[in-house]
């Protein structure tokens, strides 16, 4: 079959399932659910067909001209679209998948399932895209995508205030995407992704090193949006007021993922400005450490794995700042698939204990969901770097990278956000496996009741690739077409070890029996107070930023009333007025219409008297 | 010289107007219905137009003309290049959609549809003429009925607006008139021909002069900044298909009007004062988006992102006379005009819905409609997405198009323009989270949602800015001979 036709099916049919479920199955849940699932479907089998077929030459279609913008259509074939692509369309299945078990409840599941179709089109057609502007365009509606599915709960404020937070902080970014982009099209004239990438006739070839420089600083503050960087990074944490399944999608595979994606597809022009690659360095190891330290003092499980990642985000662009490509995207897949797992594990948990707070589904016998807990040893493990898990090989590919690259503290700084992170997931762990005191009443929570099939089937599925996936590198390069070294034990010992003190200290604080499951950092006053407010970043901008806007908005709100407004209506007064003063001469009065042609015959003689 | 389409086009409300003067007040039914045919006929006689415009061949087509007043010069000169297709199309479905919006008016039906389709008739001229008395003669009958629509169907401090309306834009024309006077004089060929002036080269010194005239003059009907205080009061006390009209049709005349006679006779004069005038439109983009995060009203929300969106017109227009990437600028300017028009006429069209229901247009007193009314929320969360530039709707070409040719002409204002993006986003969102999310407002339990043909307007207008977001190509492909023309000038 035509690869053009399976992958306008791939991208499109979810969209389709998305117009027709919103517009003619509203009431029909089940009808609407079975369409979006289709759509689904359609996707996985798409993509896996194309990702059978191995990379080819990319297609293109005329969008539109105009002037000397010529827009194409297209698709891209390369390895990296293709393994992507088919993580996006599986992930993306798997929690449509669990969805019909964890809304079953929910009144609005229509629109819920729409959405979902919707940003599994938007995500797709941004993977495939061959052209910036195409790419830039989809990037926009998978933020729109996430914007109505983080704002689905719409009647509970926080969940419209952090829809819209989302929103606005990814447009911050975007704007920069946009400049750098139209930047781009007005020196080299096109948006063609191939086209720009090629060191002959490409971008680099076409401008000078400032200015690409600048033009890739540009994208990157689109790709710190998106992908929750330092200091744009607080949408995401807020962004949990969505319903969980989408928190487990925009973490994983979606929305996140779209920056680190656009950062891969664009490598070769990044790898071409070193000012740009230390820029990039920097701001993800900040973003990495930081997040990790406020992950170790959240007591919600969602924001712990939010916080999670942001620092396993930084942890990719680190890498493929570094020159580490294929560290890069092969964490982005294996991240992809832990991550989804364990929001998958955390919305289980949520679902029976009815609580967020890890303690208190330690309390309620969390740990009895047998199923769910295996789900979240496995998906904890991945993301602490447990060898074999898939995190562990990934994070190897990034130390291993980081060193090549040999700024030492940029090493030094992966280790430490490592041990972090492998800290604070143990922690979670220990706190819901080794909880300090249990509840014995009733049977509403717990009690060996697990998810429904529908949920489980998914988060094993998952699970399996969590497991399996870090095996799958050797392919994965080859699919990328690019080389990867060899590691021996000796070299992956650091990296276990880093994994292991990192456990034995979560268990020192959590796991024994007398531990006070406080932790280190609470017994450090002002780190803690730092951590737990979240370094004070969103403080900053509600005191700073968002005063700013609003006293800049009054400004030029006063300008328009008092002075333009204002200003107008005085004019007009004065008009009137004047009027009335010219109309004071008609009173009426003969004397004074008398008096003033004395006085005018008066003047009038006087100045023929003196011409 | 074929079917007279563009007469055809211009009688039609003519007709339904003549029939709606004759009809006793009483039948408000027989006035309705005689409106929404003619809005309909009026409609497929647009689509005709676009369809049967030769876009490969450019220039001014489907041309008409008959001796008027010999005299003095003054033709029945009727034609239309790609620009005047897209903007007949325009006025068409906002008429249309307007007709429908006001279905269920009661009072005074027969005298508001009258001065409606009076209004109508007057933008239609005006897009399709080509003789500059003309022009002008039109674009007072498109601009006159305002004032009584305002003042006798309106709310919110009516007389205020209207009588402001009425001084700002009597205010352009007295600058407009002598310059549009001095143009015909100065040429001294005794004729008011578009076409044969813009071929007549005016002396460089006649026209840095007489420009600033023609664009503050047509510059205060598109919402220029500073002389855009008019727009936003007068949005907010119209009715709603006035609203439709003013902000989606008639704002649209000062910018065709800046195109047709300012850019195309004077365009030594144009080149000079672009920086400046680009510079105004550029602040009226950020100071509208500024402003319109303060608003408390829907409708001075609106009002003042028109402020914001025309600006976007406005700046095209002068980037496109600097040259640099003219042709990127034109399209950009005029496919916004169409946009933008579709736009707006669907957030009065939507807020009038809500205001007939709720009777009141304050942000502040809703709170959770989206569960009370998904349908018209939705919708109206279409529109303000269009405005805030999301990909898949209409504006984002336009837009695109426009802050390219900013980057490359003047990338500083480019920069700051494109920032308004978040202003822009911000003032939208904050907008939807007030009123539309949020626990629902027990005192709006009982509003009724759009249905049936309710959904009608709403619709169209949800469809074409949907089918030009994905489509882009129907309108440049349109407009493109047209620019290319346009920007061979410059």
């Amino acid at each position: 079959m035509d690869p053009t036709a399976i992958t306008l099916a791939t991208t499109f049919v979810p969209f389709l399932a998305f117009a027709v479920a919103l517009l003619f199955f509203m009431r029909q849940p089940v009808v609407a659910k079975a369409i979006v699932l289709a759509g689904g479907l359609v996707s996985v089998a798409g993509s896996l067909v194309l990702l059978a077929g191995g990379p080819r030459e990319p297609v293109r279609f005329l969008w539109f001209s105009s002037g000397d913008v010529t827009l194409h259509f297209g698709f891209i074939y390369d390895g990296l679209s293709l393994a992507f692509g088919a993580v996006v369309a599986l992930i993306t299945l798997c929690i449509q998948t669990y969805s019909v078990g964890y809304m079953a409840k929910d009144p609005a599941q229509t629109r819920f399932f729409a959405m979902l179709g919707l940003f599994g089109w938007a995500m797709l057609s941004f993977v495939y895209a061959v052209d910036l502007l195409q790419s830039f365009i989809f990037w926009e509606l998978v933020g729109l995508a996430s914007f109505f599915l983080i704002g689905f709960w719409y009647e509970k404020p926080a969940a419209a205030a952090a829809a819209k937070k989302a929103f606005i902080m990814t447009r911050v970014g975007d704007v920069g995407l946009f400049i750098g982009i139209l930047i781009i099209l007005n020196t080299v004239g096109m948006f063609d992704i191939p086209g720009l990438l090629d060191p002959e006739t490409g971008l680099r070839a076409q401008v000078s090193p400032g200015m690409l420089t600048l033009v890739m600083v540009l994208v990157f503050v689109g790709i710190m949006g998106k992908s929750a960087q330092f200091p744009l990074h607080t949408w995401l944490p807020d962004a949990m007021q969505g319903p969980t399944p989408v928190s487990a999608l925009l973490h994983s595979a979606t929305m996140v993922a779209a920056g680190v994606y656009l950062f891969a597809r664009l490598n070769p022009l990044f790898m071409a400005s070193e000012a740009t690659l230390l820029t990039v360095l920097c701001i993800s190891t900040v973003t990495a450490l930081l997040s990790s330290t406020i992950a170790m003092v959240e007591r919600d499980i969602k924001k712990v794995l939010a916080y999670s990642s942001i620092s396993q985000l930084g942890f990719m662009l680190m890498a493929l700042a570094a020159g580490g490509f294929f560290a890069g995207v092969f964490h982005l897949i294996t991240h992809a698939l832990f991550k989804a797992l364990l929001f998958l594990c955390a919305g289980s948990y949520i679902h029976h204990c009815d609580s967020m707070e890890i303690e208190e589904i330690g309390r309620r016998g969390g740990r009895k969901m047998r199923w769910t807990t295996a789900g979240l040893l496995i998906g904890g493990g991945a993301l602490a770097g447990i060898p074999p898990l898939a995190g562990f090989w990934s994070k190897e590919e990034i130390f291993a990278a980081l060193s090549h690259n040999g700024a030492m503290v940029f090493v030094a700084a992966a280790f430490l956000a490592a041990l972090l992170t492998a800290y604070y997931t143990f922690r979670m762990i220990f706190l819901i496996l080794l909880p300090a005191s249990e509840e014995h009443h009733g049977d509403a929570h717990g009690h060996g009741h697990d998810s429904p099939a529908v949920m489980l089937g998914p988060m094993m599925l998952l699970a399996a690739g969590a497991v399996l996936a870090g095996f799958g590198g050797g392919w994965l390069a080859r699919l990328l077409d690019v080389e990867r070294e060899h590691h021996t034990l000796l070299a992956m010992l650091p990296a276990i070890g880093v994994v292991a003190l990192g456990i034995a200290w979560a268990w020192w604080d959590f796991g024994r029996r007398s531990a006070a499951r406080t932790g280190l950092v609470a017994r450090v006053r002002p780190l803690h107070t730092l951590f737990v407010n979240k370094w004070y970043i969103d403080a900053f901008y509600a005191a700073v930023v968002a005063r700013l806007t609003d006293l800049l908005a009054s400004f030029f709100h006063t300008v328009e009333n008092k002075g333009l407004d204002d200003g107008f209506d005085g004019a007009a007064r004065g008009f009137v007025e004047s009027g009335w003063l010219t109309a004071r001469l008609q009173s009426g009065w003969v004397q004074s219409y008398a008096g003033t042609a004395v006085v005018m015959f008066a003047l009038f003689g006087i100045y023929l008297g003196l011409r | 010289m074929g079917f007279p389409l563009l007469t055809s086009l211009l009688l039609c409300p003519t007709l339904a107007l003549l029939v709606i003067l004759a009809t006793p007040p009483a039948r408000a039914g027989f006035v309705r219905w005689t409106s929404l045919v003619s809005s309909a006929v009026a409609l497929v006689l647009s689509a005709l137009l676009w369809a049967r415009y030769d876009a490969g061949a450019g220039g001014l087509q489907f041309t008409e003309l008959v001796p008027w007043l010999p005299d003095v010069g003054i033709t029945w000169h009727m034609a239309v290049d790609g620009y005047g297709v897209a903007l007949l199309m325009l006025n068409s479905l906002v008429y249309f959609a307007g007709v429908l919006t006001m279905w269920d008016l009661a009072e005074r039906v027969k005298e508001y549809f009258a001065f409606m389709i009076l209004l109508v008739i007057g933008v239609y001229g005006v897009f399709m003429t080509q003789d500059l008395f003309l022009l002008f003669f039109f674009y007072e009958i498109a601009v006159v009925p305002m004032y009584p629509l305002i003042l006798v169907w309106g709310s919110t401090r009516k007389e205020y607006a209207a009588m402001k309306l009425m001084l700002f834009l009597l205010a352009g024309s007295a600058l407009l008139f002598p310059a549009l006077l001095a143009i015909y004089h100065e040429a001294g060929l005794g004729t008011f021909s578009l076409v044969e002036l813009a071929a007549h080269t005016f002396d460089r010194d006649f026209q840095l002069f007489v420009y600033p005239f023609v664009y503050i003059g047509f510059g205060v009907l598109a919402g220029m900044f500073p002389f855009h205080g008019w727009s936003p009061t007068g949005h907010v006390a119209a009715p709603s298909a006035v609203s439709m009209l003013h902000a989606g049709v008639l704002m649209k005349l000062g910018a065709f009007g800046v195109l047709a006679v300012g850019v195309r006779l004077l365009p030594e004069g144009a080149v000079y004062w672009a920086p400046l005038f680009a510079g105004f439109a550029a602040v009226g983009v950020v100071y509208g988006a500024f402003v319109a995060l303060k608003q408390t009203d829907f409708k001075f929300v609106i009002g003042f992102s028109s402020v914001s969106h025309m600006g976007v017109v406005l700046l095209g227009l002068n980037l496109g006379v600097m040259g640099v990437a003219a042709a990127d600028a034109f399209n950009g300017a005029v496919f916004q005009m169409f946009a933008h028009g579709i736009m707006t006429a669907l957030f009065f069209s939507t807020v009038g819905f809500i205001y007939d229901r709720a009777h009141s247009k304050t942000i502040a007193d809703f709170g959770g409609l989206g569960s009370q009314m998904p349908r018209a929320v939705s919708i109206f969360i279409v529109a303000g997405l269009c405005g805030a530039g999301l990909p898949g709707l209409a504006s984002f070409w336009p837009e695109m198009l426009v802050f390219l040719a900013a980057m490359k002409t003047m990338p500083l204002v480019g920069v700051c323009v494109i920032a308004g993006l978040v202003l822009t986003a911000l003032y939208v969102l904050r907008v939807f989270e007030t009123a539309f999310f949020g626990p629902p407002n027990p005192r709006w339990k009982d509003l009724p949602d759009l249905r049936g043909w309710e959904l009608l307007p709403r619709g169209l207008l949800v469809a074409v800015l949907l089918f030009f977001g994905f489509y882009p190509r129907a309108m440049l492909d349109l407009i493109g001979s047209t620019t290319q023309l346009l920007a061979a000038g410059f």
